[in-house]
């Protein structure tokens, strides 16, 4: 019973700090200047504290329209890009027997370039960028991002990929189809949720990065909504309720997302070590 | 009959096409980097001056001589050794608590689970808001209890461990995550013998269940260990490394040096160490991994 009770508080308190300090973000965020410190803290806003200021000022500002749809296109075309790129290559490692057990090598390469820091790559990779006159511009994270999501998206196809049976596209070749075709219109199509959620992770990845982002953007053409969140901290002054409802906007998309993918979560954290 | 040839030739090579890309994009990713750390490292180089020396070795040595380098290594072994080991500590309590019979189970995994989702930048501006001295959130709540006066992040003494505890609400739930998964691909026979043969909760837990889930652990461990030492974005937004290079990590040093005084040649030389660094610690568990596999 002790034990029982126990239990229940460890996990019970230990979900509460989980969970508390992101109700406190979206609570500071309807808050009114004046009241974010008030003492004793108010939890709730309602009524006379609620205030929907800090959104509206957000979103009637050009500058952080540009970082809401900067991370929407870099975030969704690295997506695009790396899926097809990844995808490509887990099924020739999936599949074909390449010489001198190529297919063991090339896959565990993949899996150690996750071992490289960013920090350690950015310095070559800025210096790349500057030589072809990409530095300031979305199409440089992009680049970035896939190279960066690559080694995640054909560790997750390849590991979906060997899960499919090798008779089912045989069949379909037998009949006189390509396999590329057989790809595209067997193989595919059973693995889509896989690809779904292996998107998702991608997506939110490529969402929440910031080391890259800080030094490739400099300028509003292509800076990210990670970076319109930390410059609201870095000024002068710190606009709290601004940057509370900038981060409230930059994390509900990833939320939803998140939950979509719950099922997939520890393959995808894991890189598929674990199978989950 | 040109074409036919062209599509003949894709297709039998196709496995090699398909591989390509990839291979090319991350060749960009990580051998070219590689190669550029390992030049630059023994040249000084600075962009602002168009400075570019040869200079052998002599950015290493002068790194194994700069206090702040050794400072900022310190601080990424502590942070990486006391983070590490509480978010292991307690993800995997909960991952044995949660395995078992409880009510609410789901619910309470899905929100356990959230923070790691995060934008780490989020992370640090939610905390930022929680810690602040005067009038913050924590310290009101500890007021309660008549503890007063912590400055978290603000203070030299505070400010290292106020960042761990950031990265252990942050991270634990992944240990707790993977643990869990772990937990519940573990066979159910050993267990059912040794409840049979009268053995306790602790005694299955040494004996059954941590000797299985050792690879698992492993696992864990190694990733979340590879990404703590590369640890940026949370620091660089609540001190940037301060106050008094208490918080400075190695990654954010070697920002510094590259992207604040463009010190090209002495931050890569620094990044190459935090490299090898990083493949010593990870290989090593990698072989711990392998000789696991074994014994299977």
């Amino acid at each position: 019973m002790i034990k029982k009770i126990f239990k229940y508080t460890f996990i019970i308190s230990f979900t509460l700090i989980t969970i508390l300090p992101i109700l406190w973000l979206i609570s500071t965020s309807f808050k009114n200047p004046v009241d974010i410190f008030a003492i004793p803290p108010i939890f709730v806003p309602l009524k006379p504290y609620l205030t929907f200021d800090h959104y509206s000022t957000l979103f009637g500002e050009m500058g952080f329209m540009k970082y809401i749809i900067n991370s929407i296109i870099i975030s969704t075309s690295t997506t695009f890009v790396s899926l097809i790129i990844g995808t490509l290559a887990a099924y020739s490692l999936a599949r074909f027997k390449l010489p001198h057990n190529l297919n063991e090598h090339l896959s565990f390469w993949v899996l150690s370039t996750r071992m490289f820091p960013p920090i350690v790559t950015i310095i070559p990779l800025f210096a790349m960028m500057q030589f072809f006159h990409l530095v300031n511009t979305k199409v440089s994270l992009v680049i970035a991002y896939t190279a960066f999501n690559l080694p995640f998206v054909v560790w997750m196809m390849r590991g979906f990929f060997i899960e499919i049976p090798k008779e089912l596209e045989e069949a379909a070749m037998v009949d006189g189809s390509t396999r590329m075709v057989a790809l595209w219109k067997i193989i595919l199509p059973i693995a889509k949720s896989g690809i779904i959620a292996t998107a998702i992770f991608t997506l939110i990845m490529s969402w929440n990065e910031f080391l890259f982002a800080l030094i490739l953007t400099q300028t509003r053409a292509s800076a990210t909504l990670p970076i319109g969140v930390a410059s609201r901290v870095t000024q002068y002054e710190i606009l709290w309720g601004q940057m509370s409802a900038a981060g409230v906007i930059t994390i509900t998309p990833v939320l939803i997302f998140a939950f979509l993918v719950q099922k997939y979560l520890v393959r995808g954290m894991s890189f598929g070590a674990v199978k989950g | 009959m040109q074409v036919g040839n062209i599509s003949k030739w894709s297709e039998k090579n196709l496995k090699y096409l398909l591989i390509v890309p990839t291979v090319f994009l991350l060749v960009a990713l990580t051998i070219y980097p590689l190669i550029y750390a390992v030049i630059a490292s023994l040249h000084v180089i600075n962009i602002r001056t168009g400075e570019n020396v040869f200079v052998g070795f002599q950015n290493f040595i002068e790194i194994f001589k700069d206090q702040y380098f050794w400072n900022a290594f310190k601080n990424t072994i502590v942070f990486t050794g006391v983070g590490v080991t509480i978010e292991f500590t307690l993800g995997l309590i909960l991952a044995l608590f949660l395995s078992s019979k409880i009510v609410g189970r789901n619910i309470f995994r899905s929100l356990l689970l959230s923070p790691m989702m995060l934008p780490p930048i989020v992370v640090a501006i939610i905390f930022k808001i929680i810690y602040i001295p005067e009038f913050g959130v924590i310290n009101w709540f500890l007021g309660l209890f008549g503890i007063r006066g912590i400055l978290w992040e603000a203070s030299v003494h505070t400010a290292l461990p106020s960042l761990i505890l950031v990265d252990i609400w942050e991270w634990t739930p992944f240990m707790f995550l993977i643990l869990l998964a772990g937990l519940q691909s573990l066979p159910l026979d050993p267990y059912e013998a040794a409840v049979v043969d009268g053995a306790s909760g602790f005694q299955i837990f040494r004996y059954i269940t941590f000797p299985l889930l050792k690879p698992v652990i492993v696992i864990a461990l190694l990733l979340r260990i590879m990404d703590t030492l590369r640890i940026f974005d949370q620091i660089f937004i609540m001190t940037g490394g301060g106050p008094a290079n208490a918080t400075e990590t190695l990654s954010l040093y070697i920002y510094r040096h590259g992207f604040r005084f463009y010190n090209i040649g002495y931050a890569t030389a620094m990044s190459f160490l935090l490299l090898i660094f990083t493949v010593i610690i990870s290989n090593f568990f990698i072989r711990f991994l392998k000789t696991e596999k074994v014994f299977e």
